[in-house]
């Protein structure tokens, strides 16, 4: 089996909900109730899809303006980053933007770049419009979702294309950063995980015409031509698709990702 | 660009190469882009190996391959057992000393005889104690234990010297040293051995764990080995940044947690135990070796500061909250040579470490931390250009919450100790109040009862002493001996049987005597005087005076301790006299004297006999002056004194009938009348009934002194 190691930092400002929204996916795909033990911002989480294994490595950063400085110490060597900003506030959302400029100038690598407008769920303080992100989204290369940490909404999708980003760009061989492996120890990961990997099969076959997880990958600092990606994103956020799906055809599964 | 003061923000044209090529520089690259920096370092390499093989030729023999074939036999040796590895290592000084010698002129271009000392000095002094065989005992121990087979472990065995030697062919034999090209020299055996461990088919039947265990194993060992060369090198100027930094932390010593808008609580004492936690870790990855350890180090560290944040703002943490923390305790912590220790993981660790994986996350915000540090200005503390000028100059002290707290915090501790301190006193000062009153009360309460109690008994049974009455038989007796025997002879016989009566007697004689000679006026106020102090009801003292001048002597004599007793109880009185007389082995004259009174006590109530008594005891007292002269008169004879005070004692109501009779000179009392005195004390005690007949009838001849003695046998 295949395996892509792959450090995923994720970005933005203070209060956008970035540590929410790893934990509560991290809590999610463990099934767990509770929330981890030791509350930290360094995660991996491991993704099986068909017969690859994504080993993501999730770092949190800090999103103050302070900190900006250092920021570079972080994402040196990243394989894809995850922009979070505020849905209510505008202001996060013009940061993305200098959080961009950054990347821009640190990155060399080819890089998955996913937008991520946090706290869906508090519509009516909405202050981006969905439009303007995804366009945006568009203009940077980036893929954009919505979430919400609060009812769960969204969160898989954004680790999901993630990982998907990850696969496309080992695929290419264009990231020198970006760490394959052989697994041939996965023995307990692909047991366990064989329904899902059928799934995510299943799930990537079926969404690739809604271009829901054809994600493009980005060259930084080469413009994006936004063909790969039309600002049609209409049905993919309001609910986790696959989840609908498999209640239709009547095989209700959990997402049994191996995260840790 | 390195020597610019540090900036918050970059600007554009900073960040370019030096050379102007266009690209982005780096300080690491000394401001160069990376091509730059290789094209340049790839001239000054070939210009010097140009240089190098020019002096080869001289020199001969390379003497950098003579001293590796010389010392790698015994290097591929001494790893297989733990002993022999030391061997090596000692050597190599002297191995050293061609090698050095041989190459002095070589380098003398290149580098200074200073540089070629401390070069020296740092290679051979620090190898001694480098290697401890423990150490390398525990290393063997672990290599054993890796679960990959034995020729792998062989392969290993001989990557880890060869890095080994590199490493040290390196340190020993390039003039100019780039600590870069040490780190890439490094790194590229990494890869290497990952590479082996991958693919070589020694290692085919190793699970992936087993594959990275044995990566781990050859980085701690070589690390270790040579953390002595590559920790700090003195080509680098590590160590001057560590002063440097050291420097900053210690200028900011003012800052709070309030500065960095991080939530430390910093008056909590779980808190800061928390913090002393995350600091004393921070401290402690200067202790460690290898890499790997100091990155553990850091992660324990950081884990610490979660802990704290966690408890502080309630649920999980994020990282806007974590590294204001870490760059706290950062500052807080001034861990020493933190550069040296920074740069060296950076260089020398498995790359993949730093880069991915928890260790590699913690060491990144510890890296960002020191430097925001380092790059800090008023701005990014949201304070103005000026103050923090002045905060940083020292011009104006800051009052630090943080300490102002943790002094309050102490000094409050201090005093809610204090105050419970205080009041744990108060509580037993009140007790021991309460207890001093209690006690007076009861004090007084047991005054009362006791004045009470013995009034009552005095009213009950008023004290009536009755003259002490000899038996008639007595006096004749006594009076034919004095009229045979003489004062001399009576003396001496009387003596005798005091003498046998015991050593008590003997002292209390003496007392006697001292006291006769003092004045018997004054003994007999003093007299009176304990007696009313003792408690004997005045009125009974009254009753007694006719007995008064009777009673002072068997007092100041023997006495004493019984009427010490008597105010309490008639009957303990009763007991007294009797124990006494047992202890002292009284005389039994002196015995019946006393009973004499007990016996009074007794029977004043029911027999009349006292009313008779009472009568006769003022005769005796007419003759109480008249025995004192006679008292007077004997204490000038020193030996008959004793005996005369004593038979005085007992003899004062005998002698009271007698003076007139006998005058001066007593009759020696006779020993048969001490057996018949005898049964007067035992006739005290209530329960010998069968001799109350006899002495009644005595008590009766008393009474009447006339009558004959013989008539009563």
């Amino acid at each position: 089996m295949r395996g892509i190691e792959g450090k995923v930092v994720v970005l933005g400002s203070r209060g956008v909900g970035k540590s929410r929204l790893v934990i509560k996916y991290i809590k999610n795909a463990l099934h767990r109730t509770e929330e981890p033990t030791i509350a930290v911002s360094f995660f991996t989480c491991n993704i099986i899809l068909d017969d690859v294994k994504i080993k993501l490595q999730i770092w949190d950063t800090a999103g103050q303006e302070r900190f900006r400085a250092v920021a570079p110490m972080y994402y040196r060597n990243a394989n894809a980053a995850i922009l979070v900003f505020d849905l209510t506030q505008y202001k996060t959302f013009t940061e993305i933007k200098s959080w961009i400029q950054e990347l821009h100038r640190n990155v060399q690598d080819p890089m998955i770049l996913t937008l991520v407008g946090n706290k869906m769920d508090m519509q009516s303080q909405r202050a981006v419009s969905r439009d303007e992100a995804h366009l945006f989204a568009i203009s940077i290369g980036a893929t954009y979702f919505e979430t919400s940490t609060e009812t769960d909404q969204g969160l898989e999708q954004v680790f999901l294309s993630t990982a998907l980003g990850l696969v496309r760009l080992a695929d290419e061989g264009k990231s020198h950063s970006l760490r394959s492996f052989e697994s041939s120890d996965s023995l307990f990961y692909t047991n366990s995980n064989t329904a899902f990997s059928y799934t995510a099969t299943a799930l990537a076959a079926r969404n690739l015409d809604s271009s829901a997880f054809r994600l493009p990958y980005v060259h930084i600092g080469i413009p994006v031509d936004g063909q790969d990606v039309k600002p049609t994103g209409e049905g993919r956020l309001e609910t986790p698709s696959w989840a609908i799906e498999h209640i239709a055809l009547g095989q209700v599964e959990r997402s049994r990702w191996c995260c840790y | 660009m390195a020597n610019r003061a540090p900036m918050l923000r970059i600007g554009q044209q900073d960040l370019k190469c030096r050379q102007g090529c266009g690209f982005y520089g780096n300080t690491q690259f000394d401001g160069l882009c990376s091509k730059c920096f290789r094209e340049r370092n790839d001239k000054q390499r070939k210009k010097q190996r140009a240089s190098e093989d020019h002096e080869a030729l001289y020199t001969g023999a390379s003497s950098a391959g003579g001293t590796m074939e010389h010392k790698s036999p015994q290097h591929s040796l001494s790893l297989g057992r733990a002993k022999p590895k030391k061997q090596p290592e000692k050597e190599q000084p002297h191995n050293e000393t061609p090698t050095a010698s041989s190459t002095m002129p070589r380098k003398k271009f290149t580098v200074p005889a200073v540089l070629q000392k401390t070069l020296k000095n740092k290679l051979a002094v620090p190898q001694q104690p480098r290697v401890p065989s423990a150490t390398e005992k525990q290393f063997m121990l672990q290599l054993r234990q890796l679960r990959i087979p034995d020729d792998a472990k062989r392969k290993l065995k001989s990557e880890i010297q060869r890095l080994d030697h590199e490493i040290r062919k390196y340190m020993n034999n390039n003039s100019t040293k780039n600590v870069d090209e040490l780190s890439d020299l490094v790194q590229n055996a990494y890869t290497r051995v990952a590479d082996i461990v991958h693919n070589d088919q020694r290692f085919e039947i190793a699970t992936n764990e087993d594959r990275d265990s044995a990566i781990d194993f050859f980085e701690k060992v070589v690390m270790t080995q040579n953390h002595n060369l590559l920790f700090s090198p003195y080509f680098t100027t590590d160590e001057e940044s560590d002063i440097k930094v050291q420097k900053r932390i210690r200028q900011l010593s003012w800052i709070t947690a309030k500065h960095l808008d991080c939530s430390i609580d910093e008056v909590n004492a779980e808190a800061r135990d928390l913090v002393y936690n995350a600091i004393s870790e921070l401290v402690g990855i200067d202790s460690y070796y290898s890499p790997q350890e100091k990155l553990l180090c850091t992660v324990r560290c950081c884990r610490h500061i979660f802990e704290l944040l966690k408890r502080s703002t309630g649920g999980p943490a994020s990282a806007d909250d974590f590294l204001p923390a870490l760059i706290f305790v950062v500052l807080k912590a001034n861990p020493v040579r933190l550069h040296s220790n920074l740069n060296f993981v950076n260089r020398f660790t498995n790359a993949s470490r730093v880069m991915s994986g928890e260790g590699g996350y913690y060491f990144t915000n510890l890296c960002s931390a020191i430097a925001f540090i380092e790059n800090l200005n008023g701005e990014s503390l949201s304070i103005g250009a000026e103050e923090f000028d002045a905060l940083m100059s020292g011009e104006q002290t800051y009052s630090t919450p943080w300490e102002s707290a943790l002094l309050a915090c102490e000094s409050l501790h201090l005093i809610s100790e204090n105050m419970k301190c205080m009041e744990q006193l108060q509580k037993r000062n009140s007790v021991i109040a309460t207890g001093i009153k209690d006690f007076e009360r009861e004090l007084i309460e047991f005054q009362r009862e006791v004045t009470e109690k013995v009034d009552t008994v005095m009213a009950k049974a008023p004290l009536t002493l009755l003259p002490i009455k000899t038996p008639p038989f007595l006096i004749s007796q006594a009076r034919a001996h004095l009229s045979q025997d003489g004062v001399e002879a009576v003396a001496g016989h009387y003596q005798t049987n005091l003498l046998s009566g015991g050593l008590g007697q003997h002292q209390l004689s003496a007392k006697s005597k001292e006291k006769e000679l003092a004045t018997h006026e004054d003994s007999h106020l003093e007299a009176a005087h304990t007696l009313a102090l003792k408690d004997t009801s005045i009125g009974s003292v009254g009753r007694l005076s006719p007995l008064h001048q009777n009673l002072p002597q068997p007092d100041q004599l023997f006495a004493s301790p019984i009427f010490n007793y008597t105010p309490f109880d008639a009957v303990s009185l009763l007991e007294e006299s009797s124990e006494n007389g047992d202890v002292l082995m009284l005389g039994s004259e002196f015995q019946g004297g006393l009973t004499n009174i007990n016996y009074d006590f007794d029977l004043s109530d029911q027999s009349g006999e006292n009313s008779v008594a009472d009568e006769s005891k003022l005769n005796l007292d007419e003759f109480d002056p008249l025995v004192q002269q006679r008292q007077q008169i004997a204490s000038t004879v020193p030996n008959s004194a004793a005996e005369l005070s004593l038979l005085d004692t007992t003899t004062d109501s005998l002698i009271d009938c007698d003076v007139p009779l006998a005058g001066a000179l007593l009759p020696s009392p006779l020993k048969p009348e001490v057996a018949n005195y005898r049964g007067f004390s035992n006739f005290d005690i209530p329960s010998i009934s069968c001799n109350t007949g006899d002495f009644s009838s005595l008590n009766q001849d008393v009474n009447d002194p006339g009558v004959p003695a013989p008539s009563n046998k």
